[in-house]
This record gives structure tokens, sequence and C-alpha cells, in this order.
């Protein structure tokens, strides 16, 4: 089981301060990583080595916690605990600020950009979460506020395929939102975790939503439709959202982010404990009652706590990951034969 | 006659603690009813004018603002309007006499939202001033 994932090489991304977060653009060319020391990098291949194309280091006071990449890969955006959120336009190698988006009354935590790329999420301690309509000029409006969570909002997260956004918070829960006659509202809360909810992510097919958490688990949602088969009872038209398994007794800490393939459906974890996981669906489980196991454990991926794990969107099992240590880390995962 | 009058008398001196103990209780509760009734009603009136300051100042700015953006009725400010719209409506919805209303909570949170919204659209900050005094508008 060791052997199935593979140190491919470890970067300094960020030294001497803590490597908050990496997001491959979506044809998986290009990395970019931000850190506390309020800069962020963009990082490419040259041979067999991942090296620093650009830095992006004007365009923030504080921190940079996440930043995302348009599903077109020309845009970035940065969220910063300066309470903006910076938008990046890529021209040939640089990045040129064509916005800052204000309104956040601080810290702004995580950031994403819909599947059409005209819609932007934010969310901050500030307890609120923002949705930003783009329009051609490279304007951002404000098209919703919305004051769903009793705290911190720590992650948003869009479906691969629908409009529909998720987000993770302090207050333990999951919230989920759709627009209603131009305004946005939350139509469920997932609740089950019993600590903070650091992140979450959809597998490929926007079925499955895996939230990670404080409390040392993993819980997976499974979206059922009005009218499905198993007679979950849904409200109205809108899905019902059900944990149909929670990994837990595999982590010692707090796991402070979890990724799901959309290649190859492994589910990777970045945990307080300083080790990277992968996690697969056992063949033949029942989908409504699904069983993970663990197919590798990378104790001491770091030295510090992992914050961080991205996998390349276009190469199957090439994963990113990233530390309080300031390093950013390549693995080669390989699923063991068994599978 | 005489030995029930004595009983009585026994009784009048026995029972005195328990009675006394009665009566005081009886009173202190009414007494204690009193102070928390107008003590409710003090923190009642403090809560009530601390939200009624908040929606009406939300209301004020969005009719003002409003008809600013009506004055030039060119298409730009259209989404601007229809959000003001859309949040004077939901103050003038707001049942601001029933202070047991179900819902006073998610609507009270659903207009801090879209007077977010507003104030990001019109590019004004949400905690401006609104006297030299400098009583923010941050509830």
């Amino acid at each position: 089981m060791k052997d199935s994932l593979t140190l491919l090489s470890r970067i300094p991304a960020h030294p001497d301060s803590r490597c908050w977060f990496l997001a491959w653009n979506p044809t998986g060319t290009l990395l970019a990583s931000c850190g506390g020391d309020r800069s962020i990098r963009i990082w490419g291949k040259e041979g067999d080595a991942w090296v620093c194309k650009s830095v992006l280091g004007e365009g923030h006071q504080r921190t940079i916690r996440k930043v995302a990449w348009s599903p077109c890969g020309n845009y970035l955006a940065s969220a910063s605990f300066d309470a903006t959120t910076c938008i990046w336009k890529k021209n040939q190698e640089d990045f040129e600020c064509v916005a800052t988006l204000e309104g956040h009354e601080n810290e702004v935590k995580s950031v994403a950009w819909a599947p059409s790329g005209n819609l932007l999420a934010t969310c901050s301690r500030d307890k609120s979460v923002w949705v930003w309509e783009v329009d051609e000029e490279d304007e951002y409006e404000c098209m919703s506020v919305l004051n769903s969570h009793t705290q911190d909002v720590k992650h948003v997260v869009w479906h691969p395929n629908q409009e529909l956004l998720a987000s993770a918070s302090y207050d333990d829960t999951v919230k989920l939102y759709r627009e209603e006659e131009d305004d946005w509202v939350c139509f469920t809360t997932l609740e089950g975790h019993e600590s903070t909810v650091w992140s979450l992510t959809f597998d490929q097919s926007g079925e499955r939503l895996a939230s990670c958490s404080d409390d040392k688990t993993v819980r997976i949602w499974h979206q059922y439709q009005p009218g499905n088969e198993q007679g979950i009872v849904c409200s109205g038209t809108d899905p019902t959202w059900k944990c149909v398994c929670t990994l837990s007794g595999f982590h010692t800490r707090t796991i402070y982010d979890v990724a799901w393939c959309h290649l190859t459906g492994a589910l990777a974890t970045a945990c307080g404990d300083d080790a990277v996981r992968v996690f697969e669906e056992q063949p033949l489980s029942d989908p409504q009652q699904p069983t993970f196991t663990l197919t590798a454990h990378m104790a001491r991926a770091h030295t510090q706590d992992v914050n961080c794990v991205a996998w390349n969107p276009k190469e199957p099992g090439l994963l990113a990951s990233c530390s309080d240590d300031g390093e950013m880390a390549f693995w080669k995962y390989q699923r063991p034969e068994a599978y | 006659m005489a030995a029930a009058r004595e009983t009585d008398a026994f009784d009048a001196i026995v029972m005195a603690e328990a009675r006394f103990h009665g009566e005081g209780y009886q009173e202190g509760y009414v007494e204690g009813t009193h102070a928390g009734v107008i003590e409710g009603r003090q923190y009642g009136i403090q809560q009530g004018a601390k939200i009624g300051l908040e929606i009406g100042s939300y209301l004020g700015f969005s009719m003002t603002w409003l008809r600013l953006l009506q004055k030039h009725s060119d298409d730009k400010h259209s989404k601007k309007i229809k959000v003001l719209e859309s949040l004077i409506e939901t103050i003038q919805r707001f049942p601001h006499q029933d202070p047991t209303y179900d819902s006073l909570q998610e609507d009270l949170e659903r207009m801090r939202g879209k007077f977010k919204q507003v104030c990001s659209l019109l590019h004004v900050p949400s905690d401006f001033r609104l006297s030299r005094e400098g009583s923010a508008l941050s509830f």
C-alpha cells in the first residue's frame, strides 16, 4: 500500500510562510499556489521540473487564503484576509489585476467560479456567502448576499454541471443554494458533522458531495431527486442530500481538505496530522451504502499540517499537496493492484 | 367550644411560620412578576427600537436611492432599481407590529443581505456614517 503514493518532487513554494492552497488550471498545465506571504505563484512544468512562471505579489495586504481559476483558464480569483477578492487576467505569461471585489466585512476565506464562468462565489468570516455576476466587460456585480450560516464560512464550491452552490462553515453544517427569481436561496442544510466543516468536493457526476471536518471524519452525501426509487423524501422539486458514508477512524487530526479526482474517482484528504491519504470506493459496493477503502497513506507527507490536496484535471493520478511548512509536493498515485 | 378555640390558638402559632412563608412568597411573587414585566418591557422596547432603527434606515436609504436613480431612466440602473424595489418590498411586508413573528430573524437576515448587495451595487460602503457624530450604519 505504501508504494501507491510516490513523491515526484518537493518545492519550497512559499518559503518562511504557510502555503495555503493550490489550484490547477482547467488544462492542467499550470498550478497556482497562494500563501501567508501575500503572494500567488504560478507553476509550470519544464522538462521534469516544476518551475515558477510568475509571481503575483501586489494584489493583497494580508494572507491569501485561496485561489480559483475560471473555467476558461484566463482568469484567476484570489481570496484574501484583507477582506477583498482580486480577479487576475492572464496575458500570455503575465497576470494583471483587473478587478477587486469589496463588500465582505472581514477575512475572505474562499472563492469559486461556477462552471459557466458567469458567476463567482465568495465566503467570509463575516458569516456570509456572496454570489457575483460577471459581465462581458469584466465587471462584477453582487447578485446576492446569503446570511444562512451562523458562523465563519470556510469554503464554497460549485456543482460541476448545475448552478448549485455549496458552502461549509464553522457552524458544523454544509448549506446548498440555488437561484430563485433573480435571487439565491439556501434550500437545504446538511447536518451531521460534529465540528467545523473545512472543505467540500463534488465527484465528477455531481451526484455526490464529500465534506471533511475538524471532527476527523469525511462524509459522503448522495443526491436523491424527487421521486427517487429509494423512497427518500424530498420537499417540493428540491433534491435531498443524504449522508451515505462516513469515513472515520482513519485521521488523527482535523481534515483540512478533501479532493475528488474527476478522472479516477479517487478521494484524497489533507490532514492536520501531516499526512496525505487516498480512498477509493470498493468495486461492487452498494451505491446507496458505499464502502470506501484507504488505498494510500503517506504519513509525514509534510513536516506540518497539510492544507490542501489537488488532483490534476488532465493527468490521472497526479496529485499536488501543500502545507504550513511552506512547501508543496507532487505525488504520483497508483491504484493498488487488488482494485 | 373552649377546646376548639384552644386548638385554633395553637394552630395559629404552630402554623405561623408556614402562613407567613406563604404570604411572603405570594407578595414576592407579585412584586417579582411586576418587576419582570417592567424589565421585559424595557428590554423589548430597546430591542424593538434597535430593529426599528435598522429597518427604518434601510427603508430611508433605499427610498432615497430609488428616487435618485429613477430620475435618470436609462437601462444601466435597472438592476440596482430592481434590487432596491425588492428590499423596499421586503421591508414593507415585514410585520413590524408583531414581535412573535415566526421568521423575524430570517427576514431580518434577508434584509441585511439585500442591503449589503445594494451597497455593493451602488459602490457605497455598507458601514458608511449617517452623521458627523459618527453613528455608523452597522447594527
